[in-house]
């Protein structure tokens, strides 16, 4: 389903220039579910920004679904990204303005689903979330789980092939944490592919493959089992 | 997808109270503002341009050369309608005016009312309506009358009037043959009746075959097809080939221009009232721009807060089009609600507009057009300032932002700082222009006009008060109502005669010399307090000599450059007349102007006002009952109706009254909705440096120190416009003041106290702010991560 080779991304401030991918190269399969650990400032977020398209790179190549996407204009890259990826953040990033079901049914709002449909799919994807008897009620009313639970019906809303989880249990405590990785799991198990990154050893275990960075560059691949 | 948005604008709007607060109300006061000139701009501008035959509509205008210069006027010789009408093929109608004043008489009720003696043609040239009697004929008899509605009711109770008569300066009976729909509040015609032009003349001796005589005004209607410029060629020389005068040129002015461009320099159009529209349209511009601009300084130092869900909305598949859709339908949504209290405001505001602008404006309500434009105008104003916003909130990337590493740019030249120093020169330069427009009236009001105008009275003569002169004269003074009583040809605030055929020993005999003419008997100088610079008052009891005798101001003096002023000669087309006394200028026309040479003759001349000085001794009130008592005495038919000098005299400021009061209506309200901006913008200023302010405390920073600190910033914003407003008030006010000969010079401290009470408003807006996040306990605010 991925395929980057020798990805290279800089970001230059007025006196020095800081490599946050070199030349990486990796690759991801229909139906994986992947970790990408590193510590701070190894460029994990930097790649996973641009697997998800919100970000572009400098040098290299990205094929996604067997289309080189690293030098599409915003307006492609977004019209690719509505279709196919889903996002799951460390905080959430919910609309406080809206509720729980505006929430979800926003990326169908811009993919154009019909009103009937769109209702129809966020209850269904509420329900399975377990958040339904929430649905009227805004973010902050809400415990850390439980947003994230919204957060991740958000991402699956649109039936995504890839969702991008940037430490997801990163805010929660434990219990919660625990949820929202059953949840994650079971998207997987379902067909979706999930790419993960994390700083938790213990999340990390939930995926089939962790993929570790350092200074931009692959170290290790460990393959689960 | 829309009602996404209209949600979300919704609840946005109710979450930031006082944003939303600020931003509606500075945006309706913007628009009411604006609409306010627009209302009056539309009315201007449609003056008489709803008579059907607009296009053929003139009125006669003459252009001759008097004292080196170009003249152009718009009175005409009486003759000039009828030949018009009989010897130029292309004038279809033709009608005079000039004005009517009388005394009303129905049953027990005396009303003195002021209308307009005019030809038949007059009511189907002008799309003024009759509602009753018929337009072809109504004016046909000389003793017919056509009432305005308003009128009709006044005088009968209702307008089913057809028919009825009414007595006239207790001489003649008058029938109605025609009632006219109330005018307009666009027209220049001004009357509560029509009479015919044949009772003109029957009162004043018969038909005035005279091409001398410019006295009233003549409208023509052409033939469909004439050009303008066709008939000016035509009727050119109608006056020189009717008379003696060879010296005047006739020519049209079209009705489409009466209102705006009746301004005539060297004989041709220059402007007119046009330059205030386009003045006034100006600050309507501007004012509207200041309140967009506050949207857009608000709404994008809010971004900080709205970044976020532009993240989300962008990472969830929102493309940058339908971001910036919909923050414009935010700024459409901000704007309809503001359009909504603006309407409001307008319609609570009109009466007191109306007072201040003299006119009828009201809000067509039941007009579509009138909602269509309220439509476009509110679509505009959403579009214009929710334009930068959009553009600038929609393109914020999503890594940036979700990531909380986004700061909003604090940059040295950011378009905010632009966009406020821009609100501030245009506050700055309406603040200036206030000043000066306020100084120069003072200056204008303050001068010295040669006379005492306080306690000062007149009353036109009318009915038998010319007949029992002398009678009133004494029994005003011996009652105790006045202590000094005079007959004049006009009140002293106006001029009503000039006169060019005088000559003298040394006078130039090419020169073309216009005087002021003046007629008094005596008392004169008693009456007025004016004084006696050489010789004496006229006085013919004493002297009965001065039948023929003439008193100069000091402006003609130095004009015939007499040494001995005192029994010179001055010939009026072979009238000999006789100087006995020179009298210190007085203004009787434009204060504005310097005073221009006079001629003031005595008794045998004709009059129509009376003076009193009166009693100092008594109450005004306690005079004028004396007063009253005695006119009613020697004249009972009419009302006894009285004028004040001063009084009078003050209406010569109303123009510039009423440009200052407009002037520094609409300054305060720029730098109330600036300062409205600034207000909102040092709020979001000081909650995004919380952290900083917190920190700096921490370190020992005291709340002056914060304070200051966070103040500064703004100030430097005031004191650049500041510096862009000098040149641009300095250099209109002088244009401004050009128009007046006598006008103040542009003083420093006008620029100093324009400056004090800008940063006085800016220090009194900001700091309020900065205070508050400086008093904040750096213990809360370091702990809001």
């Amino acid at each position: 389903m991925i395929k980057i080779t020798n990805l290279e991304k800089f970001y230059r401030t007025e006196e020095v220039e800081t490599i946050a991918l070199n030349k990486l190269s990796m690759h991801v399969d229909t139906g994986e579910f992947v970790a990408i650990m590193g510590p701070s400032g190894c460029g994990k977020s930097t790649l996973l920004n641009i697997l998800g398209m919100l970000d572009d790179p400098d040098e290299g190549s990205y094929v996604f679904n067997s289309i080189e996407v690293a030098h599409f204009n915003e307006r492609k890259r977004a019209d690719l990204r509505k279709h196919n990826i889903g996002f799951v953040f460390q905080s959430f990033n919910l609309i406080d303005e809206l509720t729980v079901f505006e929430n979800v049914e926003l990326p169908l709002i811009y993919t154009g689903v019909t009103t009937a449909e769109r209702v129809k799919r966020v209850e269904e994807v509420l329900d399975k979330m377990q958040i339904m008897h929430r649905r009227n009620h805004y973010p902050q009313q809400l415990s850390g789980g439980q947003q994230q639970r919204v957060a991740i019906a958000r991402a699956v809303v649109n039936k995504p092939k890839l969702i991008l989880a940037d430490e997801p249990t990163g805010n929660l405590d434990s219990s919660n944490g625990n949820d929202v990785m059953e949840l994650l799991t079971d998207l997987n198990e379902q067909g979706t592919t999930i790419i993960m990154v994390t700083h938790s050893e213990h999340d990390a275990r939930y995926s089939h493959r962790i993929i570790r960075l350092l200074d931009g560059q692959t170290v290790m691949e460990n393959i689960m089992v | 997808m829309f009602k996404n948005y209209l949600k979300i604008t919704w609840r946005n709007l109710l979450k930031n109270k006082s944003f939303t607060a600020i931003n509606i109300v500075g945006l309706a006061v913007g628009m009411a503002s604006a609409a306010l000139i627009l209302f009056w701009v539309q009315n201007e501008v449609s003056y008489d341009q709803f008579h059907a035959k607009k296009d053929r509509l003139y009125r006669m205008y003459n252009r001759s050369k008097i004292e080196g210069e170009i003249w152009a006027w718009g009175t005409t010789p009486k003759p000039m309608m009828a030949t018009l009408k009989q010897d130029y093929p292309q004038v279809e109608e033709a009608s005079r005016a000039t004005q009517a004043s009388f005394l009303f008489t129905l049953d027990s009720k005396h009303l003195t009312i002021p209308g307009v003696f005019t030809d038949p043609d007059f009511l189907t040239m002008f799309s003024l309506p009759l509602i009753q009697g018929n337009p072809k004929t109504a004016l046909n008899d000389m003793k017919s009358l056509v009432l305005t509605e308003k009128t009709a009711i006044k005088l009968f109770g209702n307008t089913n009037v057809l028919g009825k008569t009414v007595k006239i300066d207790s001489v003649d009976y008058f029938t109605v043959t025609g009632v006219m729909k109330d005018l307009p509040n666009n027209t220049r015609f001004d009357f509560e009746y029509l009479m015919t032009w044949k009772y003109w003349e029957k009162i004043n001796g018969g038909v005035d075959k005279n091409w001398g005589n410019n006295s009233v005004t003549t409208y023509i209607a052409l033939k469909p097809g004439v050009t303008e410029e066709y008939f000016n060629k035509q009727v050119k020389n109608i006056t020189r080939s009717h008379s003696e005068v060879k010296d005047i040129d006739v020519f049209v002015h079209p009705i489409t221009k009466w209102r705006l461009y009746s301004k005539f320099e060297n004989g041709q159009i220059v402007g007119g009232r046009i330059t205030t529209i386009k003045l006034f349209s100006i600050i309507a511009a501007f004012i509207l721009l200041i309140a967009c601009i506050n949207f857009m300084n608000l709404s994008t130092a809010r971004s900080e807060k709205r970044a976020k869900e532009v993240g989300i909305r962008k990472v969830v598949g929102a493309g940058k089009g339908s971001l910036i859709a919909q923050f414009m339908g935010e700024s459409v949504m901000i704007a309809l609600l503001a359009g909504i209290v603006a309407l409001a405001i307008v319609q609570i505001s009109l009466p007191a507009f109306n007072i201040l602008t003299e006119k009828q404006l009201f809000i067509p309500f039941a007009s579509p057009v009138f909602w269509l434009i309220v439509v476009t105008f509110i679509l505009f104003t959403g579009v214009v300032s929710g334009s930068y916003p959009a553009l600038y909130l929609s393109s914020f990337a999503p890594v940036k932002v979700l990531k909380g590493t986004f700061k909003a740019a604090n940059a040295t030249f950011s378009p905010r700082k632009i966009l406020v120093v821009t609100q501030f020169t245009f506050a700055i330069v309406l603040i200036i222009s206030t000043i000066i427009v306020r100084e120069q009236l003072d200056y204008a009001q303050n001068r010295d006009t040669g006379y005492k105008k306080d306690n000062l009275a007149y009353t036109f003569i009318q009915g038998n008060i010319d007949k029992n002169y002398q009678l009133i004269r004494n029994e005003l003074v011996t009652s105790g109502a006045a202590t000094a009583v005079t007959k004049t040809s006009a009140p002293m605030t106006e001029g009503w005669s000039d006169s060019w055929g005088f000559d003298w020993q040394g006078k130039d005999p090419n020169a073309k010399i216009d005087f002021n003419m003046f007629n008094v008997d005596g008392d004169f100088s008693k009456t007025m307090n004016l004084k006696i610079i050489e010789g004496r008052d006229i006085d013919i009891k004493t002297y009965p000599s001065d039948s023929s005798a003439i008193m100069i101001n000091q402006a003609s003096l130095k004009l015939m450059k007499f040494k001995n002023p005192i029994g010179q000669t001055v010939m009026n087309n072979g009238q000999k007349l006789t100087i006995v006394g020179v009298v210190k200028d007085f203004i009787l026309q434009s204060p504005y102007e310097p005073v221009k040479q006079m001629i003031i003759q005595g008794p045998k001349s004709w009059f129509n006002v009376i003076h009193y000085k009166l009693n100092e001794k008594n109450t005004t009130a306690e005079n004028l009952k004396l007063a009253e008592a005695v006119f009613k005495k020697y004249n009972s038919e009419y009302p006894f109706e009285y004028h004040f000098v001063d009084e009078e005299y003050n209406k010569k400021f109303a123009d510039e009254q009423r440009v200052g009061t407009l002037a520094s209506l609409f300054a305060g309200l720029t730098i109330f909705i600036s300062c409205l901006g600034l207000f909102g913008l040092a709020t979001y200023m000081a909650q995004n440096r919380i952290k900083e302010i917190g920190v700096r405390k921490v370190l020992g920073a005291s709340v002056f120190g914060v304070t200051s600190m966070l103040s500064k910033d703004f100030l430097k914003l005031v004191a650049i416009a500041f510096i862009f407003a000098t040149p641009i008030a300095w250099y209109s006010m002088e244009h401004w003041l050009q128009t007046y000969a006598y006008r103040v010079n542009i003083s420093v401290w006008v620029f100093a106290i324009a400056a004090f009470v800008t940063t006085l408003l800016s220090i009194v807006t900001v700091s309020f702010q900065a205070v508050k996040a400086a008093l904040a306990n750096p213990v809360k605010s370091l702990r809001s991560e």
